[in-house]
């Protein structure tokens, strides 16, 4: 095993065994003294056995079972080098080839992207995951086994020269299935990107691997694809909800809704015509069944002219295929644009799910012609204007514990939506409450989630996502708050308006205990509605056990 | 005569190579969006915290701003101050900013002795071209040298830098060093960067160099010239073409925010490139195959 702080990109070549191992970056207090915060777990001998654990021990793809036999390895290689070729060509990779090229041809390896990287940091900088490592890597690939068209050059490139430019590497299986793994340990924040001189994307690299192992291989983790998009494509939704159990959830909903509030809100379900199709990510009808309701209560409250779908596609807002494969984006993005079409909606708020603004708004922006779609928007602005023309009677006293707000990155580093969501905690709260982390808005960090890590917990992986990926953000939310705070009595509030960064928090929450400091997490919408002063009951479940 | 001539070429290699580069980049499929935030595009409020036309509620309906100011104001400090790197990375900004500034003076120079070519030092005019020429030029040599010395010793010394740099890239910072070192050297033998104007003179058929150098040329002269036009030719294939590549990954990938609302150039862009034909290499994962037709209904 190579220490991390001497690993070379050539390194990743090594014949057998595991790469590196990851230390942790300390924490500061609760959890600066020894015992506090959990370890990595290993991968068990026989996780290591069948999939590939020879990165640094963690397994994320777990559809991938290392090859064994010399033809299995050659054959993993061969493939790997088309799926490459495939990335380089202009006609395949249409979506994506003029901004990869730039990042592929300009590093000038300042590393002024490194620091910036959470997981290079919460890894007490392991060269490994160095933002520009694994593209490093990849461009010592293409170096050596491609010429200056994109084309394969069977066997490589021989000679000098080769050394000369840096195409300095053996392509073996050992690289190909390492460079795999090494796509899932990033979480495609494009934290990276945001400080690079030349404004180049260290992601697309990371992006462009997990590509070529689905699009070409066939293999993606099984959260992302069979019982991700594959799943959603099929039933409608990637949890597996179908339709009937959709409109089940909704009378459930409103019903409970009823019981605890005393008012009856009816959620509209495809009214055609209506002004607004609001699509959740559907797993918050299962885990945090709160936040549609919440939506429900304002929604009706303010008069606006809205449904939820229940088409196939029009229920769902995930869209997993950013993350990894460019036709599963494709299919799910027209699919859910299609639903809204059919119901005639003037437009589509996208709920709490950072991710799927991302997708629906800025990612499928250019899948088809404007002429086609529905106009797509954040349903941030559209509440913040609805409290601001004081559709709602709203007492900020109600909200009397410490909120730490977290910034999606796909909500702000990507699409540019930061006020609206500080505009809206300052109506319903009291400022000497509201925290901000040190790294805001437009400069977050990720929450560890991001990238499809929330949902994917086969084998060891949910340990390196709680333990690595979501390093920094607990780091930021101690800070934030500071030890006092966090060692008082009340209860913590962290404000997470998105569903995966939600999934992510409360494995923080978990895996590090953090509910003995009685700190709690949930969406934007729940302070909204427990600052409402036409109910008498608090919103949030945890103030009603007080 | 062949050095006259060699210098033409090496001038012409640039900025031809250069724009045929650029070409290439122009000529590449819209790629989907990229958007990364702050984009100083937006409005003066926005571009500082990193705000969108998306805070807007209806916001296609609303009227797109262009912020054009911000956006020159952004470049010029990215392209002349190297503003990221200041900001994130102070420690190499200053060894960087040594040499790219010493580019900015030798590109400077090279102007200035054109100009010099034709005003002698007599009149007014001509006597400040005459002294910013020497103070470019001694910039130039001074700074290129400083920056690229720092930069081959911090990848030399560093084993952050080291592990991730190529042969070729110490050689790309000890070629640049070569032609700052020979142009220093040159420079103790004429203060005044004569040679530079008898260069000029010279391109531009007004007195041959055999005629500015009636004893023969000194030897590092000759090599300096010969340097500094091979360093021109190599430039534009070399990632050291990144003022190129810089232009493209602002304005054309994390800049580029521009929707695709119905009758815009976006949408007539997409309609177009929806008429190639089908790609001949296509991904081979199962999913990317022909659907059974159930399937495919299902999908639709
Ligand atoms: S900041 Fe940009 S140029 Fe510098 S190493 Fe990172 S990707 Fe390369
Ligand atoms: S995208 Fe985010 S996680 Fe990935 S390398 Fe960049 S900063 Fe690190």
């Amino acid at each position: 095993m190579i220490n991390g702080k001497d690993l070379k990109p050539r390194d990743i070549s090594t014949i057998g065994g595991q790469l590196t191992k990851i230390e942790l970056m300390p924490l500061p207090a609760p959890f600066d003294k020894p015992g506090m915060a959990p370890e990595l777990k290993e991968a068990k001998p026989e996780w290591a056995e069948k999939y590939c654990a020879e990165l640094d021990g963690i397994i994320a793809i777990d559809t991938f079972e290392t090859p064994k036999t010399k033809e299995e390895q050659d054959a993993l290689v061969q493939k790997f080098l088309r799926g490459v070729e495939k990335m380089l060509s202009e006609e395949t990779n249409k979506g994506i080839i003029q901004a990869l090229n730039l990042s592929m041809e300009y590093c000038a390896k300042c590393n002024t992207c490194s620091e910036a990287c959470h997981i290079f940091q919460a890894t007490n900088h392991n060269e490994l995951y160095r933002p520009t490592y694994r593209a490093e890597v990849l461009r010592m690939i293409v170096k050596k086994y491609f010429d200056k068209n994109g084309k394969l050059i069977p066997g490589g490139k021989k000679g000098v020269m080769v050394k000369f430019i840096g195409g300095d590497i053996d392509l073996n299986w050992e690289t190909v299935a390492r460079l795999g793994e090494l796509s899932y340990r990033c979480n495609l924040c494009r934290r990276c990107a945001q400080v690079c001189p030349l404004a180049l994307d260290n992601s697309y690299f990371a992006k462009e691997v997990r590509k070529i192992f689905s699009q070409e291989m066939g293999l993606a983790p099984k959260p992302l694809h069979d019982k991700g998009s594959q799943l959603q494509l099929k039933t409608g939704s990637s949890t597996g909800v179908t339709k009937a159990a959709f409109l089940d959830t909704i009378e459930f909903l409103d019903d409970d809704c009823e019981d605890l509030m005393g008012t009856r809100y009816v959620t509209p379900i495809d009214k055609e015509g209506a002004d607004i199709l609001l699509i959740h990510n559907a797993g918050e009808f299962m885990a945090w069944p709160e936040n549609p309701t919440a939506f429900n209560i304002l929604f009706n409250e303010a008069g606006l002219d809205w449904t939820l779908s229940s088409d196939l596609m029009g229920y769902d807002n995930v869209n997993y295929g950013i993350w990894y494969d460019d036709l599963q984006a494709k299919k799910v993005a027209i699919a859910q644009n299609e639903a809204a079409k059919k119901l005639g909606v003037k437009r589509i708020v996208i709920a709490e799910c950072g991710h799927a603004h991302k997708a629906a708004a800025v990612v499928a922006d250019r899948f088809y012609p404007g002429s086609d779609r529905v106009p797509v928007q954040s349903f941030l602005p559209l509440l913040r204007d609805l409290i601001m023309a004081g559709k709602f009677d709203l007492d900020p006293s109600r909200n009397d514990f410490p909120v730490v707000l977290h910034d999606p990155c796909n909500v702000v580093r990507q699409m540019g939506i930061v006020k609206p969501q500080r505009d809206i905690l300052k109506a319903v709260m009291k400022d000497s409450k509201y925290y901000e982390m040190k790294d805001h808005g437009v400069n977050n960090y990720c929450c560890g989630g991001g990238s499809g890590f929330a949902i994917m917990s086969a084998m060891n992986f949910a340990s390196y996502r709680d333990n690595v990926a979501s390093r920094m953000k607990l780091k930021q939310i101690l800070e934030a708050w500071g030890e006092d705070v966090v060692l008082s009595e009340g209860p913590k509030y962290i404000c997470a308006p998105c569903s995966n960064c939600k999934g992510a928090m409360r494995e923080i929450i978990h895996n590090y205990g953090l509910s003995r400091y009685n700190i709690h997490y949930g969406g934007l919408v729940e302070l909204v509605v427990n600052a409402m002063t036409k109910f008498d009951t608090p919103y949030m479940e945890f103030l009603r056990d007080e | 005569m062949f050095l006259t001539i060699f210098c033409w070429v090496a001038l012409i290699c640039f900025f031809g190579a250069s724009f045929y580069k650029a070409y290439k980049f122009a000529k590449m499929p819209m790629h989907g969006r990229q958007d990364l935030y702050p984009i100083p595009l937006e409005t003066n409020e926005r571009m500082h915290y990193g705000g969108s036309y998306y805070e807007d509620d209806k916001w296609y309906e609303k009227p797109r701003h262009h912020n054009l100011k911000g956006e020159i104001i952004d470049m010029l400090a990215e392209m002349l101050f190297i503003k990221k790197l200041f900001i994130h990375q102070n420690s190499l900004w200053w060894i960087s900013y040594a040499l790219h500034l010493g580019i900015y003076a030798a590109l400077g120079w090279t102007v200035l002795l054109f100009i010099g070519a034709f005003v002698g030092p007599a009149s007014v005019f001509g006597s400040i071209i005459y002294l910013l020429t020497i103070v470019a030029g001694i910039m130039a040599g001074v700074l290129m040298t400083v920056g690229a010395i720092g930069l081959i010793l911090k990848r030399l010394i560093k084993p952050e830098f080291k592990n991730y740099t190529t042969p070729q890239e110490y050689f790309n910072l000890f070629f640049l060093l070569c032609v700052s070192a020979s142009g220093l050297l040159v420079w103790l033998g004429d203060k005044s960067f004569e040679y530079g104007r008898n260069i000029t003179r010279a391109m531009l058929g007004i007195k041959s160099f055999a005629e500015s150098y009636p004893e023969g040329m000194p030897i590092i002269l000759i090599v300096h010239i010969l340097l500094l036009g091979a360093v021109m030719i190599y430039i534009p294939f070399t990632k050291m073409s990144h003022y190129v590549g810089k232009y493209f990954t602002f304005h054309k990938v994390i800049w580029d925010n521009e929707p695709n609302l119905p009758g815009s150039k976006i949408e007539s862009e997409i309609i177009k490139q929806s008429k190639d034909p089908k790609p001949s290499n296509q991904w081979s994962a199962p999913h990317y195959q022909p659907q059974p037709a159930s399937e495919e209904a299902v999908q639709k």
